[in-house]
């Protein structure tokens, strides 16, 4: 049984169609990468995913059960954790005490601050952070940010990691790196991980499999060398040949 | 700032309650009074700070709580005891705040300034309504406990209040309000059932304020609701929370310490020098230093020591 599956999801704003029928399976282990121009409804998804807003029709099955209709707080519980496109950083906080508050909530809920402060450290330390553990939050660079964000989620203990756009306004060694970072807590911490990036290069080299959407529609999904030759993907990105 | 609390806080603690518990031994009656008067904005602030400092939902109808607890004290004055009505004035404005909260909650920034302070006006005309219905415009209350022994009582809701507000600073209950404070919505993706807590919160910052009015209506001896609901009184609370600071105890301590010895300074002489000088300090505060007398002089807790 795959870890996550969609069924048949829609979701209309008003009259606006952001997702029709949209079905979809994540295995464990996985590295699932959403592609598709603005716009296409990957944000959507991930909020729908994560209980920030509720499908019109459909349904999302974590771990064989329903999640439909749940808050996103009882999502995280369950074992989904997301950064977002936007960072939204405990900005008063230091850098540690973000990663603790993940740990202390999150799927294990860390009874004692002592002990979530030892686990947020071997995140932090993890990410690189370690030695901005004191600093707020809000004086980390962007790319220091969006490595917080995933430190944050981490700390939850999240079986499905869902990553919002964590390269975008970073620099080639910034997204290098981080190509690294995201392989290695894969491992260690036996994630599966959908992710949405326009950074091409990252989900060529990360993802296990690539799915694009296009108007709200999935139209293709596959290994990433064979959906970046694909027609439909070819002419969703750049129009039809005239 | 993690686990048990310090040996040094705990025992500067109990000999600050004991020794303030002496002063009606040793001074007259108008220092105990002013000694109740701040007990009585401790007992308050703190309370405060427990909602508005954590969460940043600031609250400007606290004055609602404490005017409850004063009405529930007259209407059941010579039906209970202190001991029962008092604890169920504070359990009174409690239910009250967890009925409106869940509604109220649904709003933040200016939204939740100005649905509470509307909330605790409208409870201040719906109560002087009812009383003018029952024919009554103010309530005496006669024969009840000595000011000594409503300093005590008093005294005994500050140290309760601020334990509340030192303990719930340093829980994961805690982190779990600051973090609503810092992004609600972030809060609820690492799993902080959000809505639970703003709700506990606010019951619990208006438990202790109901208390307070009651005791404040035994010590006043009447009840009068535009006195009661004295929309004043929220304010206070606002302004001492904010200079003194309001996301760790020593903070509302420190905010009432201050504006109670101004006001000592200031009250008989200068009533409206008072007022002008508490809104000037308000702005000053917010503008230059927004986490108050505490961060300030203490530094900032939340920064832990490097190791």
């Amino acid at each position: 049984m795959s870890l996550l599956a969609l069924r048949n999801i829609s979701k209309s704003f008003g009259g606006l169609e952001a997702l029709r029928g949209v079905s979809l399976e994540v295995e464990r282990h996985e590295i699932v990468g959403l592609m598709g121009a603005n716009g296409a409804g990957k944000t959507t998804l991930f909020s729908l995913i994560a209980g920030h807003a509720r499908a019109t029709s459909g349904t999302i099955l974590f771990k064989s059960r329903s999640i439909n209709g749940l808050r996103p707080d009882q999502i995280c519980r369950l074992g989904i954790a997301r950064t977002f496109q936007i960072v939204r950083p405990f900005a008063n906080m230091s850098v540690l005490d973000s990663v603790v508050v993940g740990a202390l909530y999150g799927v294990r809920g860390e009874k004692s601050i002592a002990r979530a402060t030892e686990r947020a450290m071997d995140i932090l330390k993890e990410l690189g952070l370690s030695n901005r553990a004191d600093d707020p939050a809000s004086s980390l660079t962007l790319s220091g940010q969006k490595r917080l964000e995933i430190a944050r989620a981490l700390a939850t203990a999240p079986e499905l990691l869902m990553l919002d756009e964590v390269m975008a306004g970073l620099t080639a060694t910034e997204i290098a790196e981080l190509l690294v970072v995201i392989r290695r807590i894969k491992e260690r911490m036996s994630l599966t991980i959908v992710m949405v990036e326009h950074v091409m290069q990252a989900l060529m080299q990360l993802s296990g499999r690539l799915v694009v959407l296009h108007h709200g529609e999935l139209i293709a999904q596959g290994i990433p060398q064979a959906v970046s030759v694909d027609p439909h993907v070819i002419s969703a990105y750049l129009g039809e040949p005239v | 700032m993690s686990g048990s609390i310090p040996r040094s806080t705990a025992l500067l603690f109990v000999i600050a309650v004991g020794a303030a518990a002496f002063i009606p031994e040793v001074a007259g009656e108008y220092p105990v009074a002013v000694a109740l008067s701040f007990a009585m904005w401790v007992a308050l602030a703190q309370s405060w700070a427990v909602l508005s400092g954590m969460t940043g939902y600031s609250s400007f109808g606290h004055a609602a709580f404490y005017g409850l607890g004063a009405y529930v004290q007259v209407l059941t004055w010579g039906i209970f005891s202190p001991w029962v009505s008092v604890p169920l004035a504070g359990i009174a404005s409690c239910a009250f705040a967890l009925i409106v909260g869940y509604p109220a909650l649904k709003v933040r920034g200016p939204y939740f300034v100005m649905l509470t302070f509307g909330l605790a006006e409208f409870v201040k005309y719906s109560v002087i309504g009812i009383e003018a219905q029952l024919g009554q415009f103010s309530r005496l209350i006669i024969g009840g406990p000595s000011p000594n022994d409503l300093f005590w009582i008093m005294l005994g809701l500050a140290a309760a209040a601020t334990a509340v507000m030192y303990l719930v600073s340093r829980s994961r209950f805690g982190y779990g309000l600051r973090a609503i404070r810092e992004n609600e919505q972030a809060a609820e993706t690492v799993g902080i059932p959000v809505s639970l807590y703003k709700l506990g919160a606010f019951g619990l910052s208006a438990l202790i304020p109901g208390m307070v009015g009651a005791v404040m209506a035994m010590r006043m001896n009447y009840f009068e609701p535009a006195q009661a609901f004295d929309p004043l009184i929220s304010f206070n609370i606002v302004v001492m929370a904010t200079i003194g600071g309001s996301d760790v105890a020593r903070g509302p301590l420190l905010g009432a310490l201050f504006l109670v010895g101004l006001s000592e300074l200031l009250w008989a002489r200068a009533p409206q020098l008072y007022m002008i000088i508490l809104g000037v300090l308000l702005v000053v505060f917010v503008l230059f230093f927004p986490q108050g007398l505490a961060t300030r002089l203490f530094g900032n807790l939340q920064r832990r020591k490097k190791s």
